[in-house]
């Protein structure tokens, strides 16, 4: 048996969180099984290639895990119009996930669609001894999802939470919340840079998980690239975001 | 799989299957799908004399029936390649191909010294005189029979590997780019390489891929490939490697008829890991239900 296969599943639930995004479940028990949080999957769509999407939940009982897809093209238009039962193909676990080992505290930031997998790391530390904390970043009240009351929220537009960005939200945890934590971001790039230089500044240690348009997901075709520092003539080296990452040092990456 | 043995000239494969440079890398990231040794052979990474970062940017592009990409031969460099990944490959128990990419002239040849001491673990050299995604070499050198037979009989004097030279299709006449690999003293042409196209985003009436153009591939390339195959089988001597757009078992056998002696699986992995795991079981039911090897396919192609 081989270590790593494709699935071809079915969709098991299928609702909406918000006016343009959806939250998919898919069953397939290895996946629910074996997938850390800021880990991925790609996902059939109808069009010729798979689309990455960070794992948002697991539900290991059920053998199924979730997926939460905003709606901005054909592929993703495509899945939102998925029904119980839709057939689907599925790659994954794939990428490199958190690392909270040895951790004991750890503050999770996500920009918009990064509430995904900051979704799936809350719910993973819940079972650990590592105390968390969540900023959620949202443009508007429209948009706000998977929140919870003990959540730092944040919103742009300011009709809800703190008015702000994350940065404002970070701003706002106590020492206790901050001193000795390690910071886990997920979100738009600008908001993971800003994220990053907010922990550095605070002496903290940051990961960040990136984004790249994907073609393969699995570190073959060499198309997802993320610019890290590096010891040549170049300065830099092209790390593939899939395989690579998705998770990567904030200090590694050139931004 | 004895009916799925071919052999390109000099080289046998147990199978006709080989995974096309820069979709299988060196092979590790695939052996955790499936056992590669059912495959005929891997095509590495296209290599290059110094390490190259490959493009900045946005590397690849979906488009009907395909994808355009504009990696820009990204590698770790034949040093690296044969210090870190050629003794892997050959492990593999499968045909082992180099891919040998260049700026020039001088880098082909300074490759293939390098890797012709490791002509007892490699099965053949592919020249790649193709890529259309860097600015010098490749796919500008083979565009002129000219550079292509002199590249070709550079290379013959260097070393008795097998020479695969890998044609681009952005030709107006590719025969005579085949017949200048042949007459440079070529083992094999391998037809096509990517078509060299372009996406572009309404939005921002920019194109999707950060180095303006890129190689198109997948089943939207099948029917230039397969038109190519005929016409230079009908030319050449020397056998070809049909590629481009292969994704069934069913696409194989047309290779095959067109005039292929093997084929090269590209994009298809890059969509389903395991895509040449279900081509040879249906390539074995065909051919054990028509009673039929492989190899007795090629060139069978009638015209009208």
């Amino acid at each position: 048996m081989a270590e790593r296969q494709e699935y071809v599943t079915a969709v098991k639930e299928i609702r909406y969180l918000s006016e343009d995004t959806v939250y998919v479940g898919i069953e397939c028990p290895d996946i629910a099984d074996r997938a850390v949080p800021g880990q991925f999957v790609n996902i059939s769509c109808g069009k010729f290639l798979k689309r990455p999407f960070g794992i948002a939940s697991v539900n290991k009982d059920k053998g199924i895990f979730y997926i939460g897809v905003k709606i901005v093209g054909d592929g993703t238009k495509k899945i939102s119009e998925f029904e119980e039962g839709s057939k689907v193909e599925v790659l994954g676990p794939l990428g490199n996930g958190f690392d909270f080992t040895g951790v004991d505290k750890a503050i999770l930031v996500s920009g918009g669609t990064g509430v995904f997998p900051v979704n799936f790391a809350a719910e993973y530390l819940k079972g650990t001894d590592t105390k968390f904390t969540v900023v959620q970043g949202f443009r508007d009240s429209s948009q706000i999802i998977l929140n919870d009351p003990s959540y730092v929220l944040t919103t742009d537009k300011g009709d809800r939470g703190i008015k702000g960005t994350c940065i404002q939200g970070l701003d706002s945890l106590t020492p206790d919340q901050i001193e000795g934590s390690v910071v886990y971001c997920v979100g738009p790039i600008i908001m993971m840079k800003f994220v990053g230089q907010w922990a550095e500044s605070h002496g903290l240690k940051c990961y960040v998980s990136m984004e790249q348009r994907m073609a393969c997901g699995i570190g073959i075709c060499l198309c997802c690239i993320v610019k890290v520092k590096a010891d040549n003539k170049d300065g830099y080296y092209n790390k593939r975001c899939c395989k690579d990452g998705p998770v990567f040092d904030y200090e590694e990456v050139i931004w | 799989m004895s009916l799925l043995n071919v052999s390109v000239g000099s080289v046998d494969l147990k199978s006709p299957l080989i995974l096309a440079s820069g979709t299988c890398n060196f092979g590790r990231e695939l052996s955790e799908y499936y056992d590669l040794s059912i495959l005929g052979g891997l095509s590495s990474k296209g290599l290059t004399i110094k390490p190259r970062a490959g493009n900045p940017g946005v590397r690849v592009a979906e488009c009907e029936a395909g994808m355009l990409n504009c990696v820009g031969l990204q590698n770790p460099g034949v040093d690296y390649f044969i210090e870190n990944d050629l003794d892997y490959m050959a492990g593999l128990d499968t045909g082992l191909i180099v891919n040998v990419a260049g700026h020039s002239h001088d880098d082909y040849t300074a490759m293939v010294r390098k890797l012709d001491p490791y002509k007892d673990k490699i099965d053949a050299l592919e020249i790649n005189l193709s890529c259309p995604n860097v600015k010098s070499g490749c796919m500008s050198i083979g565009s002129d029979p000219n550079e292509i037979k002199a590249i070709t009989s550079d290379l013959r004097s260097l070393t008795d590997l097998p020479l695969w030279i890998k044609l681009t299709p952005n030709v107006t006449d590719v025969r005579s780019c085949a017949l200048a690999a042949q007459q440079g003293g070529a083992d094999a042409v391998v037809l096509i390489n990517t078509l060299l196209g372009m996406a572009i985003d309404i939005k921002t009436r920019r194109p999707v891929l950060t180095n303006n153009t890129g190689g198109y591939s997948g089943p939207a390339i099948k029917p230039v490939a397969l038109r190519m195959v005929s016409e230079c089988y009908r030319a050449l001597d020397i056998p070809i490697i049909g590629c481009g757009g292969i994704s069934s078992a069913k696409d194989v056998i047309e290779f095959f008829i067109a005039g292929a002696s093997a084929v090269e699986i590209g994009t298809a992995s890059l969509i389903h890991p395991t895509a040449p795991v279900k081509i040879t079981e249906d390539l074995e039911e065909y051919c054990s239900i028509n009673n039929i090897e492989l190899k007795e396919l090629t060139g069978t192609l009638q015209l009208w």
